[in-house]
């Protein structure tokens, strides 16, 4: 290999469950972020706590990112298995890194392929650093040494990484990755096919789904948290409970997820800004007071994050397949938001959005997460750059009630949304009810209250700005496009990818992603099928659910779909092999 | 001065002539009224039931949510603005059946707030069916051959729960069950009223008269509430009904371990501008 080629590689890692693949995954991806690379990193594990196969995989580049794209560069094995499996996933002249002492002849396993085989004694070089569970350290420093990545940033990320554990942690594992740097330094006959130079540019942030989530629940004010664990959505419960002191946020894992959302609906009912998050079971379970909270009216924000259900289904895959249950659940008709995020910054933002829709328009949030989105990272820009701003809606103040009387909290208003008082203000007094009701809040089964209510209700949606809810295009203009491509929530990564992919061939794709499922942009998506030459959907169930909604709201139906549905995210280059695809018929 | 007036409203009440519901909502009217408690400062939070309507008859904020979920909306309320008063109200199929899970976690947890069980062994709403506390034996629409299981005994939960204060009560003697909630809605902890309540539609086996002749006063035969051998035996006890206070201790409760509301209820923080940079800076 005489070229080197500069800042553009894949990398993942792979081994049983339990040896931290997943860990040093994301501290390979974060010492490409922090030297100035767009990274992209995501995982793939079975439902186990020990044993299993997992592997967590990066792909980095100068360009932005948001999918693995072709081969990858470095596998580190922490096992045989890992190389078996992932051999043909290797490109030409990729480096293989794992433990001489458990892997022996690990060049049989190559079938004539040329690739760099890099076996060190990785426990032995960890215990003389000072223990042998470094040994995953140790093959993370021999692959970054392969990069020829500056060692400064390794030992700063182990320094911050470690600080919590102490200075003797921290330096015990640079240690350990310096014997893994200094070790495939000297034991490669020529430079490895590919190097990493720093790129000099303002901090980014490497970030999950989850993750942005929490972010942007914590900046919208989020003050109370009550959850029950389920994946994916249990490392939004233990981010919260990891800095509860931090926000003054009270985190509450509940007996069980009735208990959760209950619990929601009353805290919003007093009047703090409160979520849950949970997966499809949970989520099930939480759907009768889904529709308490509706005719309620109390504010509440429910994160649910798909995984392939029915039932436990695969717990750790992922799926799009809860769209139209989000949308139905509940028995009678009450208005709900449903909001599918994209990305990371989509998942702060509409989090943040989410607390604000659900004060204002006095009424239940979902929004829908997926086992991939919730753990796929990318680099973003830094949060604080997106003006954002907490808009409480028709919230009474203190004083107001003071000199209120005759206040009714339900009171008809032109656009549904009524004046809300909180428990300890004067004169606010009413009950909060799962009955119908009228505008005191008293029981009514008069049918002239029913349909004025029902009405009320229906109304609020309206009020959300169509710019707020619109779908966003990217790629080609539409004029020049030769095929709209329509999808939704986390499957916008591999499909930006995609047409990234397609543009460089000189396909031209223009791409809609819509975000709101309720309220529904229907007059923009309409127009942009109504315009396209051709139409395509892309999307990660079985049924076509976001077809069928289209279908429903705008009466157009999309001919054309890829569906996706065996638990596994979309590649980008599948996304684009099917594109070519639809062109030809 | 809070007076009972403060505390009416001209709702009208749906409870059937003589329901024992109606001896529970004067008692607890009387007992916030003793308490010297705001309306405006009480949220009496209900499920699904006879019972469950009673937050229509007081004026204070009410909760009305769905069956057998008192207890998560009722300690979210508590948790969300902790100086408000808390009372959680439900039938005995709303408690002790759909909602037995919560229950016994709510007393494990010692949130800060009374719960009164309107304990008819019936459920009442429903036109009748036996409920977790309807005896062996008894005829009831959904066991038309006589109730095949046994009750459960909600102060023995309670006792094994960790509840700091548990009582009962009876519907027909206000003046005794008034003073009951008004101990329980002082006590710092998680307060059990279970209340004997006559349904006089669906009970008849069951009437007034029965309870005014097997119940007894814990507190005038000696009992001493801060014994918990003593209250797991009168806790047993089926001969005679016994009403008052079998338990009572000091633990701390659930709030006492969030610091951050010591000094402003969660309510009261302002989240105007959430400063996130170190949390940011994490991802960094
Ligand atoms: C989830 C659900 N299941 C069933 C019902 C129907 N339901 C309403 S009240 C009730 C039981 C009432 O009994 P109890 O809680 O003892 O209250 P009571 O009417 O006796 O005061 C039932 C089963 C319901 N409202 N919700
Ligand atoms: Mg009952």
């Amino acid at each position: 290999m005489s070229m080197q080629a500069v800042n553009k590689l894949n990398f993942m890692v792979g081994g049983p469950a339990g040896t931290g693949v997943a860990t040093m995954g994301l501290l390979f991806a974060k010492c490409l972020q922090r030297s100035g690379l767009e990274v992209y990193g995501t995982n793939d594990y079975p439902s186990l706590i020990k044993g299993g196969h997992n592997t967590y995989m990066v792909a980095a580049s100068t360009e932005p990112i948001t999918g693995i794209v072709g081969k990858f560069d470095i596998l580190i094995a922490l096992d045989k298995t890992t190389i078996e499996r992932h051999l043909h996933e290797l490109s030409e002249g990729a480096a293989v890194i794992y433990d001489s002492n458990k892997v022996k002849d690990a060049e049989s396993l190559a079938q004539g392929k040329n690739l760099v085989f890099l076996g060190a004694p990785l426990t032995k070089m960890a215990a003389e650093a000072g223990g042998e569970i470094m040994f995953n350290t140790v093959a993370l420093g021999a692959s970054m040494g392969l990069l020829s990545l500056d060692f400064g940033i390794i030992e700063n990320m182990l320094n911050k990484i470690w600080a919590r554990k102490g200075k003797k942690v921290a330096d015990a594992n640079i240690a350990a990755a310096k014997a893994g740097y200094d070790f495939s330094k000297s034991a490669l006959k020529s430079p490895f096919k590919i190097r990493v130079e720093f790129v000099k540019r303002e901090k980014t942030m490497f970030i999950n789904g989850n993750e942005a989530a929490v972010l942007g629940a914590i900046k919208a004010g989020c003050k109370f948290v009550a959850e029950y664990p389920m994946s994916p959505s249990s490392s939004i419960l233990h981010l919260m409970a990891g800095h509860e002191r931090d926000f003054g946020i009270i985190v509450k894992q509940t007996e069980d997820e009735i208990a959760a959302a209950n619990m929601i609906a009353a805290a919003g009912f007093a009047g703090v800004r409160s979520m849950t998050a949970t997966s499809g079971g949970g989520f099930s379970l939480m759907v009768e007071a889904l529709g308490m909270m509706g005719i309620m009216e109390v504010p509440c924000v429910i994160f649910e994050s798909q995984r392939c259900g029915p039932s436990t289904g695969l717990p750790t895959y992922t799926e799009q397949a809860d769209l139209l249950f989000a949308l139905h659940a509940s028995q009678g008709e009450f208005p709900r938001v449903v909001i599918a995020p994209g990305d990371p910054v989509e998942c702060y933002v509409e989090a943040f959005n989410a607390f604000n829709l659900a004060e204002k328009v006095q009424t239940p949030v979902i929004v829908l997460l997926d086992k991939f989105l919730s753990e796929t990272s990318i680099t973003v820009d830094d949060f604080r750059k997106i003006p954002l701003k907490v808009d409480r809606g028709k919230l009474m103040s203190d004083l107001e009630m003071e000199k209120a009387s005759g206040f009714k909290r339900h009171a008809y208003s032109p656009d549904g949304i009524s004046p809300r008082c909180l428990p300890g203000q004067k004169n606010g007094m009413y009950v909060c009810s799962s009955y119908e009701h009228d505008e005191t809040g008293y029981t009514s089964e008069d049918p002239h209250v029913r349909v004025a209510m029902i009405d009320k209700r229906a109304r609020k949606l309206s009020s959300i700005p169509q710019e707020m809810i619109a779908p966003t295009f990217f790629g080609a203009e539409e004029s020049q496009a030769q095929l709209l491509l329509v999808c939704w929530g986390s499957t916008k990564m591999p499909a930006l990818q995609a047409l990234r992919l397609l543009e460089a061939e000189g396909v031209k794709i223009r791409m809609m992603h819509i975000k709101y499922a309720s309220p529904f942009p229907a007059q923009d998506v309409l127009r942009a099928l109504q315009s396209a030459r051709d139409v395509a959907i892309f999307e990660g169930n079985s049924q076509a659910q976001m077809r069928s909604l289209i279908r429903q709201q705008t009466g157009f139906y999309i001919k054309k779909a890829y569906l996706r549905y065996d638990g596994r995210p979309f590649m980008p280059e599948e996304i684009a092999e099917q594109v070519k695809k639809f062109l030809q018929v | 001065m809070v007076s009972i007036a403060d505390l009416n409203n001209t709702n009208w009440v749906q409870w059937c002539p003589g329901c024992g519901d109606f001896g529970i909502l004067i008692a607890l009217k009387g007992a916030l009224v003793k308490l010297g408690i705001e309306p405006h400062q009480t949220v009496v939070v209900s499920g699904i039931g006879c019972a469950g309507k009673l937050p229509h008859y007081i004026r204070t904020y009410g909760f009305e949510g769905i069956h057998g979920r008192v207890l998560p909306a009722a300690s979210a309320i508590n948790m969300a603005n902790d100086r408000l008063t808390v009372v959680g109200v439900g039938g005995d199929g709303d408690g002790y059946g759909i909602g037995m899970g919560h229950f016994i976690h709510a007393m494990r947890r010692n949130y800060d707030i009374a719960y009164i069980v309107h304990n008819n062994e019936i459920y009442g709403l429903t036109t009748g069916q036996t409920s977790p506390t309807t005896k062996k034996g008894v005829k009831t629409k959904s066991t038309p051959h006589g109730n095949i299981e046994t009750e459960v005994n909600p102060i023995m939960l309670a006792l094994a729960s960790g509840a700091t204060f548990v009582a009962r009560g009876y519907s027909g003697d206000i003046p005794h069950l008034t003073s009951l909630i008004a101990e329980g809605i002082a006590h710092r902890g998680f307060a059990l009223i279970d209340v004997l309540q006559p349904c006089v539609t669906w009970r008849k086996d069951l009437p007034y008269e029965l309870y005014q002749k097997m119940v007894y006063k814990l507190e005038k035969e000696g009992h001493d509430p801060s014994s918990f051998e003593a209250a797991i035996k009168k806790a047993q006890e089926t001969e005679r009904w016994p009403i008052g206070v079998f338990y009572k201790t000091q633990k701390p409760i659930y709030t006492d371990d969030i610091p951050f509301i010591k000094e402003e209820p969660l309510v009261k923080h302002d989240i105007s501008n959430v400063d996130i940079s170190k949390f940011i800076e994490e991802f960094m």
